[in-house]
């Protein structure tokens, strides 16, 4: 960022509209809103085409000849492949209903950012070659020549869409803004435009297994020191085992809880919940990674980073998987993973070891979210909590936009909150649940040179922070997602001081009431719990 | 590299200002590093964490955890934060290579 705006300026937001049109308008690329140009070295390592270095701030992006071509092509052949495309090129009546639904435009006040605007940059093009009218009466029929100054208007706005999928929410229709930019950025990377922040952890996981490129002893050397953070707490020692043959479930989590805080705290949390039950489970340092930032660049990219999850599964001889806090992570466990890698005929429906539930909802894929798991024991008493140990904590809860919209996991976290937590409080209802505001850097946008855009995007999500900062002294903002536990740190930093981030797990594992533990004074993040004797004056 | 970076500097730096050659790290290039990031002295405490880090670095081929460097060399468990202000200036004095913006955004939680 150039410059480090303070709040108050960042919050001035000019909402009025430019008396200019927005078609020929080229696209104006503004330091801290938009984020590096990939790097050959990243593209190469997954075959990528045309790695090359280049800079969005040259002229000449150094595309192929024939790049026109290659879009043109490449639209045709998606237009056929995806209905789901052709239907959102098609539908559209430009009500308006989601314009004002992004965080992105609430945040910038661009008008490219309102999701219907941000489509048309596609849709126009769409109409110009693929429709009879755009053929034949051009712009008068809403139609758009494909120029480079339109292509580098894709790739700004589509990088500065994170896939969240509110305004779908909102459109009448039900267009799934998310899969057009996800075409969009399918297509600017068959010319290699895509940004860092995504080719490098992509590359690295399919070079080493995970997005953060640890290998296997510095897998193992990092839960040692988790362990023996653990052990200074509880003084319990785990022993978790990783790529163990024959265990009954593979855990898998998203890389950074194994390496960033407040992150490891939550895989601290994993390791102590699964000890405390027996579970017989493994982790696996070849499948490290829940996470999938395939998923921003191509399907196909997505399902060759998916399928080594199944198939450590069946190298393992596994019966069925639970997977971590992730966000994006689900949305293609969920939805995708099963047509891309699937049939897993080789694993078995879940059923909890512990409780005896028969997980139904994951009888395809065979793998459930550890939000459905913990809920599960809890619901059946298998848990010995104290919840009196997070009353150091004022608690409200942040639905990751994936695993909300986009597989409905809404009640499972709150009910295990409230029942690790005595002080929890929802934010405003129009910014939870379906409706959950994004953390502004999803999508693969958490990088440092986009810092403006991310914090005009966390905007609206803070703005709901703040609500519940200034009404119940909330203190501490929960989730269920990594890219949450990377990105709201210095949104909240910025934007609502005295509010933390925490993943669902570091709470349950506050809380967690261990065989055979010491008395607990310290909290996972080794700070002195408050006096309990003060509090039971209270 | 840009020469206002390598100003005064015996060693090549990239862009952002991180050593290129790892091995050509000794105490006195750290000390030079440390002026450059306006860190100011490199006290006994922070050489140590420097030097954990890069032992560290050599058998794990990675940055370490940065709770786990407190610990191991016996400091206050923010011993980074406190000594350096920001974590990416260690990094760059105890002259390992740049980080990916993914390591970065688990070692900030400041806005830039």
């Amino acid at each position: 960022m150039a410059k480090k705006p303070t709040p108050e300026e960042l919050s001035k937001i000019n909402y009025s509209l430019p008396y200019t049109g927005w078609m020929y308008n080229p696209v104006e690329f503004k330091d801290g809103m938009f984020c590096n140009a990939s790097k050959p070295e990243s593209l190469n390592t997954v075959d990528f085409p045309n790695a090359r270095k280049w800079s969005v701030k040259d002229e000449d992006w150094n595309l192929p000849e024939n790049w026109k071509e290659i879009v043109l092509e490449a639209m045709k052949e998606r237009l056929e492949k995806y209905r789901s495309f052709r239907l959102f090129m098609d539908i559209c009546v430009r009500c308006g209903a989601c314009a004002d639904k992004c965080h992105f435009f609430l945040g910038t006040g661009d008008p490219k950012n309102m999701p219907v605007l941000r489509a048309e940059l596609i849709r126009s093009v769409y109409r110009r070659y693929f429709t009879k009218s755009g053929q034949m009466l051009g712009n008068l029929a809403g139609g758009r020549e494909l120029t480079l100054d339109v292509l580098k208007e894709w790739w700004y706005y589509f990088y500065q869409c994170s896939e969240c999928r509110r305004c779908s929410v909102f459109c009448p229709y039900g267009i799934d803004q998310a899969e057009i930019t996800m075409i969009g950025r399918e297509i600017l990377n068959l010319l290699g435009l895509n940004i860092e922040w995504i080719a490098g952890p992509v590359a690295n996981c399919f070079m080493k297994g995970n997005h953060l490129g640890l290998e296997p002893h510095t897998i193992k050397s990092n839960f040692e020191f988790m362990i023996d953070d653990i052990e200074e707490i509880t003084g319990v020692k785990v022993d978790p085992s990783f790529n163990r043959k024959g265990a009954e479930v593979l855990f898998v989590a998203p890389s950074g809880d194994m390496f960033g805080d407040p992150g490891t705290y939550t895989c601290m949390g994993y390791m102590m919940l699964f000890h405390e039950i027996g579970l017989d489970y493994t982790w696996s340092t070849y499948a490290s990674e829940g996470g999938n930032f395939g998923f921003f660049t191509s399907n196909e990219m997505a399902k060759r980073l998916n399928s080594k999850i199944y198939a450590e599964a069946q190298r393992l001889g596994v019966k069925w998987i639970i997977g971590g806090e992730c966000g994006h992570m689900w949305r293609v466990m969920h939805q995708y993973m099963d047509t891309w890698n699937g049939p897993a005929d080789f694993l078995e429906v879940p059923v909890s070891p512990i409780t005896g539930t028969k997980f139904e909802n994951a009888g395809s894929t065979k793998m459930i979210h550890i939000a459905e798991f913990t809920a599960d024991l809890i619901k059946h008493g298998k848990l010995n909590l104290d919840p009196s140990r997070n009353d150091h904590l004022k608690v409200t809860f942040h639905d990751s936009c994936n695993t909300s919209r986009g597989m409905g996991i809404l009640d499972e976290p709150r009910y295990v909150i409230k029942n690790v937590c005595n002080n929890f409080h929802e934010m405003p209802e129009d910014t939870i649940r379906e409706k959950t505001f994004c953390c502004g850097s999803g999508s693969g946008l958490n990088a440092s040179e986009n810092m403006e855009l991310r914090l005009r995007g966390g905007f609206p999500r803070a703005n709901a922070v703040k609500h519940v900062q200034q009404h119940h002294g909330v203190n501490m903002l929960a989730n269920i997602c990594a890219i949450d536990r990377a990105a709201l740190p210095p949104l909240m930093n910025y934007w609502v001081p005295g509010v933390d981030v925490a993943g669902m797990h570091e709470l349950v594992a506050n809380a967690l009431v261990m065989k055979g533990e010491k008395e607990r004074t310290q909290d996972m993040r080794l700070e002195d719990l408050p006096e309990k004797e003060g509090a039971e004056d209270v | 590299m840009s020469d206002d970076v390598n100003k005064g500097m015996p060693v090549d730096l990239d862009e952002e200002g991180y050593l290129i050659d790892y091995h050509q790290w000794d105490e006195a290039i750290a000390h030079a590093l440390a002026e450059k990031e306006g860190v100011g002295e490199l006290t006994p405490d922070r050489m140590e964490i420097i030097k954990f880090m890069r032992t560290y670095y050599e058998k794990y081929n990675y940055y370490p955890i940065l709770r786990h460097v407190c610990k191991n060399v016996h400091q206050e468990k923010e011993c980074i934060n406190e000594e350096f202000i920001d974590p990416l200036k260690a990094v760059k004095i105890a002259g390992l290579p740049q980080p990916t913006g993914e390591v970065v955004a688990y070692l900030k939680d400041e806005v830039a």
